[in-house]
């Protein structure tokens, strides 16, 4: 660096920089951006929103938190096990020790299980069901199957959905990055044959290959769903970086860069990849969306998760199948959930191909 | 034009044999076989005798290895033999044949109600560019082009089938046809069909509508910024005729290459979607053959599902040709 005190200059805003500029300027996606936002507190912190676990507690002269069970069953301390409290804190810690103290979660309900009646030793009554788990006081959003809360499901599973999106779209988006890159930059054979392999995967239909990839897994998790549709998701990105690549390749930079002796994996991360991402963060805002739909609707065929974990789609699932009894909010609240979040990442998609464009970057606006 | 052609050709049948050995040698690999999930197999006093089992494993080719099996079942592919369904006992061509009409009915009508209505309403959106009714408009179909259509379907059924049971506005919950069709007069029969179909189409449509609608209103506001509009607009020719003439004619090429990408979709059938309707059609049989383990038929509907998907996208190049005199593959 020169000692240059006597010359200030203001370095021009980098790309980034203007396109998150005019991003902030666009009102709704900003919106859907503090959405996903909101869902990925309650994501984290969804054991302190809704659970049966005292979020901290004090039992026998120590201090416990028992709801970081919820995030790791090893993590809730063994003494609750070994002191049979079977899953129900309030009645048994007052039993137990007198002396205790709990703070609870918003909303004692669990998505695990439905909470049955005198949990608080007052008698109070079991969480209903069928028609009777209609939305009331103690049931924000109702219950599903044998009396499990709703909110609470949705509240634990707004984790699944996010971690589904980012995932799965994170696994399609390296593997699509990469491919691109190494096609685009090498050239030659190595590009003809990727971009043949790229042309196969896009070529079998998405849903056949999703299906008959989780049929294979004995006993799919909700991980293994997210790799499934990581890996059949990542060619559009691939298509994207590699004619990005082919591009950029050729461009005076990188030719300076190269007379410069720069090493080959200098050009391509530090001079190449900066410049080649813009427009694969659109296809990646889409994708999550595309994921967290296909993750529901798998659920919804009964693909889905387990059915102790909960997710938006095991909900929505439960409600198709008593359809015909007509207990709409089993249908209504997670399909809004769904809806949502699909409409806040084509919101963020929108946003992020505007704001990138180079071609709607004139100063006027 | 035919070495293109005969190169397409070619690199397709390439493509498909390769997409073919994937998805076989993933089908063969899930847990059970066909003779697992067979109900006769559940009845123990059915239960077939161990020669029986292995007359049975023999026919299917499940005693090669899948790759070995691979090839047997391209060969007879190759000379347009399918074979047999294994769940349903009847040749996997005539299943299909049972299929295409019920798919074809929803995806053609829904594909000729959208193209009716999304070219108008983009149109529409062009001229009114930044007007209230135009914003309004657009967020209407940008919402319902977030809805999920599984969710709307759901819902539709909720207030349709179950909210509006035994009141005038009453539509079916699923199927094609009601129980006694048969013994309906043919208008009784019609009017069954139809309101069958109205649910189905309706989620087919809406999501598609705004896609469609966005995509002529994206390729109009290209094409309105060219020299040659303001010169038509100069002549002083009509608003109507530079929109349709000198304008939408333009937009036509991405429209063609559109059209080729649906082709597959025409045909494949919505699987989720057909699954909620209980709708007899493709996408509901391929989710049920891979429920029964039914290769064969798995791999008749794939290999179909493939082969439109490659036509689709040679048809659009192919199309591209006539649309555009600018291009050729000479």
């Amino acid at each position: 660096m020169s000692d240059s005190a006597d010359t200030k200059t203001t370095p021009s805003p980098g790309f980034w920089r203007e396109a998150w500029q005019r991003y902030r300027r666009r009102r709704l996606s900003m919106f859907a951006l503090y959405f996903i936002g909101l869902l990925s507190l309650v994501a984290i912190c969804s054991p302190m929103i809704a659970g049966t676990k005292p979020i901290v507690c004090k039992y026998k002269g120590n201090i416990y938190f028992p709801c970081m069970g919820y995030f790791n069953t090893n993590w809730e301390n063994p003494i609750f096990q070994k002191d049979r409290f079977r899953r129900v804190y309030p009645r048994n810690l007052k039993r137990k020790d007198p002396q205790s103290w709990a703070i609870w979660p918003l909303v004692y309900q669990d998505p695990y299980r439905p909470v049955r009646s005198n949990e608080w030793g007052n008698g109070e009554a079991g969480n209903p069901f069928g028609s009777d788990g209609r939305p009331s006081r103690t049931n924000w959003f109702g219950t599903y199957k044998t009396g499990y809360d709703i909110f609470a499901s949705m509240v634990h599973g707004t984790k699944i959905a996010l971690l589904v999106g980012f995932v799965s779209t994170g696994i399609a988006a390296i593997l699509g990055i990469a491919v691109g890159a190494f096609a685009g930059y090498v050239g030659g054979w190595v590009d003809i044959v990727l971009s043949r392999i790229i042309e196969l995967v896009m070529c079998m239909p998405s849903l056949v290959l999703i299906l008959a990839l989780i049929a294979v897994i004995d006993q799919p998790t909700i991980w293994h769903m997210m790799i499934v549709l990581g890996l059949t998701g990542w060619t559009s990105m691939a298509r994207l970086t590699r004619a990005e690549f082919l591009k950029l390749r050729e461009s005076e930079f990188v030719a300076a860069a190269r007379c410069l002796g720069v090493s080959r994996r200098r050009i391509i991360f530090r001079h190449i990849l900066p410049n080649a991402l813009a427009p694969v963060m659109v296809p990646i805002a889409f994708g999550i969306a595309a994921a967290i739909l296909i993750e529901a609707g798998l659920s919804l065929l009964g693909f889905g998760a387990p059915p102790p974990n909960p997710s938006w789609g095991t909900v929505l699932n439960s409600g198709k199948e008593t359809l015909q009894s007509g207990y709409y909010w089993q249908l209504l609240f997670p399909g809004i959930a769904i809806f949502l979040t699909v409409l806040a990442y084509n919101l963020i998609g929108e946003g992020i191909q505007e704001s990138t464009d180079p071609r709607l970057a004139d100063p006027k606006n | 034009m035919v070495s293109y052609l005969v190169r397409r050709f070619f690199i397709g049948v390439l493509t498909l044999m390769l997409i073919t050995f994937v998805i076989y040698g993933l089908i063969r690999n899930m847990p059970g076989s066909p003779l697992d999930t067979d109900p006769a197999m559940m009845d123990p006093s059915k239960m077939p005798s161990k020669a029986d089992i292995q007359r049975m494993v023999e026919i299917y080719g499940l005693d090669k290895p899948w790759y070995q099996a691979y090839f047997t079942w391209l060969g007879n592919a190759a000379s347009l033999e399918f074979g047999h369904s294994y769940s349903q006992k009847k040749p996997v061509v005539d299943l299909i044949k049972q299929r295409i009409w019920p798919t074809l009915q929803l995806s053609v009508t829904s594909l000729i109600l959208t193209y009716l209505l999304a070219i108008p309403m983009g149109l529409f959106t062009t001229v009114r560019s930044g007007k209230p009714d135009e914003r309004g408009l657009s967020f209407l179909l940008y919402m319902l082009y977030s809805f999920p259509s599984f969710v709307a379907a759901l819902f539709l059924q909720l207030i349709f089938a179950v909210h509006f049971r035994d009141t005038w506005l009453e539509l079916p919950l699923f199927g094609n046809t009601s129980s006694d069709h048969d013994m309906m007069s043919s208008m009784g029969q019609a009017w069954d069909s139809l309101t069958h179909m109205i649910l189905p189409v309706t989620c087919f449509t809406y999501g598609a509508l705004a896609y469609y609608c966005r995509f002529v209103k994206a390729n109009m506001e290209e094409v309105i910024q060219q020299d040659y509009i303001r010169t038509a607009k100069a002549k002083g020719l009509g608003p109507v005729r530079i929109l349709l003439h000198h304008a939408f004619r333009n937009t036509l090429i991405p429209f063609v290459t559109l059209l080729g990408l649906t082709l597959p979709g025409l045909l494949s059938g919505a699987i989720i979607l057909e699954q909620i309707f209980n709708w007899p059609g493709m996408g509901e049989l391929f989710f049920f053959s891979i429920g029964t383990r039914d290769y064969p038929t798995m791999m008749a509907l794939t290999l179909m599902f493939s082969i439109l998907t490659l036509l689709g996208q040679l048809l659009a190049d192919i199309l591209y040709v006539f649309v555009d005199p600018r291009i050729s593959y000479t």
